[in-house]
């Protein structure tokens, strides 16, 4: 299988800072990839490389195309939203599907209405009369009427309330994904979106992390929940991480089986959440 | 990349309806300026007079005599054409990162050349052709309103105005005026969309600042004027009036406007049109706003927004 996405080596310096250091990965189509890391890990650095908004160093082909130097023949291809408040306030909804219409080869404006005529959004309202989640229905009724074949998403749902983040995931899914359809997205709320993805990427620094299929998650990392007399006998299984919840121990493994550590306490599948503490504070120890 | 092209322009009519409604404001304040100056005319007989010696004039100063006013009615709008255009141009690079729709316009498929291009574009073709369209809409409204007045009065709007409005020759000047005035002013736009581009506050106080302050500094330190005289002649002497001194107009009394008069002045008459596009200065002015504009498109392509 060909990768969508294939970075050798890629880095971006600001200044001293190495934004993103030396990352190597591959992202297949029709895959949901998860970026997750803290505030400056280098998430969005990465996203603007893929997007062709920035240069970087090493080797970076997204759909086959140097995506800083082939910007326009990618966005063909690619949509992303950024955040919610992108979209051109003084524009209406009409204007918009006209634009998209004019300019963009792949975009079906039936599509988008099709999707539209579902919400409350007016043709002839100005973005800077909807609210933040119509704004974002509106966002991704386009992105969706658009037939790109990677759709990056960065903090997509960020100041939405729960019922529009709920509503955005269920839309993502049923109205854009499919089997000829990739995604790309990063947000704070991992445990939303942890049900949606079928790999995970963490990053940290600028460096990755962890990078594996979500269903490969279980069979190389498992949590242990024991007694402190339990856990000191399987500390020479290495756990990468430990903490201590309400007097008990819980041990973080990683390529330990599962069968070793049988008897010794609650076994369990790390949370995205908890294998992402793991890996970046279990490192830092 | 003409369809892309297409799109970008509609854009910018959409974003900036100053560019519609500047002109319309002056078209309306100069509609009702002709409607209540004379609506204010108390006394009817000073209407009669002027038929009367409109219709003694000869065909000629007669023709003149309405160039005049319809030169008169558009002169605002070129004045409001270049005001609209500084400010079009500082806003068009500039609004789209301070609302941050710069991500949205970077998500579609087109290149910084195409959006930079469709900006200059608007500034130097589609704000004259906007406005000459509104231009033309006054004239006549303006004639009309004459019109209206002469034909109360018993004259024959048709023989006082209609007929003797040298309409081709005033609107096509007009029209290579509107056209004439952004290519000699673009080095002037170039550095505005350059501004535009990267400033992160105050476009304007940042485009007037080296305007201001280079021909100051230059005094100061050297005692010279060159960038002063360089900028005041690029502002206000465009070479289109080669053949004409506006200075001989004024100081040469009636004699002389009698025998313009006479010779059936033409407005195009008095452009030099390939003396205009021929002029070094223009070509050199236009490879400023080339290099500028580049610097904007270099900008945006490469200045990280986040």
């Amino acid at each position: 299988m060909t990768s969508l996405v294939s970075a050798r080596n890629v880095s971006k310096s600001f200044g001293t800072l190495r934004a993103v250091d030396n990352v190597s990965f591959d992202i297949e189509k029709g895959r949901i990839m998860g970026l997750i890391g803290p505030n400056g890990a280098g998430k969005t650095t990465l996203l603007k490389a893929v997007l062709g908004l920035t240069d970087c160093q090493g080797s970076l082909s997204v759909l086959g195309l140097d995506p800083f130097r082939q910007r326009k023949e990618l966005m063909q291809n690619i949509c992303f939203i950024a955040d919610v408040a992108v979209l051109p306030r003084w524009i209406r909804v009409s204007q918009l599907l006209d634009f998209l219409q004019s300019i963009h080869p792949r975009f079906s404006r039936s599509r988008a209405e099709e999707l539209l005529s579902s919400t409350d959004i007016h043709s002839n309202s100005k973005v800077r009369e909807l609210s933040k989640g119509m704004v974002t229905q509106l966002h991704l009724s386009i992105i969706t009427a658009i037939d790109a074949k990677l759709l990056v998403l960065d903090e997509p749902t960020i100041g939405l309330d729960i019922i529009f983040r709920k509503e955005f995931y269920a839309n993502l899914l049923n109205d854009y994904f499919d089997e000829e359809r990739t995604i790309i997205i990063t947000t704070h709320q991992v445990e939303e979106i942890e049900n949606l993805l079928t790999d995970v990427m963490f990053i940290n620094h600028g460096r990755v992390v962890l990078d594996t299929p979500m269903e490969d998650i279980a069979d190389n990392y498992v949590e242990l929940l024991a007694t402190a007399e339990n856990a000191d006998k399987v500390k020479n299984l290495r756990p990468i991480y430990e903490k201590e919840v309400f007097g008990k121990k819980v041990l973080t493994f990683e390529g330990v089986d599962r069968q070793q550590l049988q008897g010794f306490g609650e076994l369990r599948t790390p949370d995205i959440a908890d294998l992402f503490v793991a890996k970046v504070k279990g490192a830092a120890a | 990349m003409i369809k892309s092209q297409v799109a970008l322009l509609r854009r910018e009519l959409w974003e900036h309806r100053a560019i519609f409604v500047v002109p319309l404001v002056v078209a309306v304040v100069m509609v009702l300026t002709s409607l209540t100056g004379q609506v204010s005319v108390n006394d009817l007989k000073a209407i009669d007079m002027g038929i009367v010696g409109a219709s003694n004039m000869p065909e000629n100063a007669r023709s003149l005599a309405l160039s005049g006013i319809l030169v008169g009615l558009s002169s605002p709008f070129v004045f409001a054409m270049w005001i609209l255009t500084i400010f079009y141009s500082l806003d068009s690079l500039y609004a789209e990162r301070k609302d941050r729709s710069i991500l949205f316009w970077r998500s579609i498929p087109c290149t910084d050349f195409e959006t930079v291009l469709s900006k200059l574009v608007t500034a130097v073709l589609v704000i004259p052709l906007v406005t000459f369209v509104i231009i033309i809409a006054t004239h006549l409204l303006v004639l009309l309103n004459i019109s209206i007045w002469i034909d109360f009065r018993g004259g024959s709007p048709w023989h006082l105005i209609w007929s003797a409005v040298p309409f081709a020759d005033n609107w096509t000047a007009t029209f290579v005026m509107l056209l004439a005035l952004p290519l000699w002013l673009s080095p002037f736009i170039g550095w505005f969309l350059f501004v535009s581009a990267f400033t992160k506050r105050s476009p304007l106080l940042i485009a007037a600042s080296p305007i201001v302050l280079l021909p100051l500094l230059e005094k100061i330190l050297f005692g010279s004027s060159v960038v002063a005289e360089t900028l005041f002649v690029r502002s206000v002497n465009m070479p289109l009036f080669a053949g004409l001194d506006n200075m001989d107009l004024l100081f040469q009394g009636e004699d002389h406007l009698e025998k313009l008069a006479n010779a059936k002045l033409s407005l195009l008459s008095l452009m030099d049109l390939g003396g205009f596009l021929s002029n070094l200065q223009l070509w050199l002015g236009l490879v400023v706003c080339g290099l500028f504009s580049a610097a904007a498109i270099y900008v945006r392509r490469y200045r990280d927004e986040s």
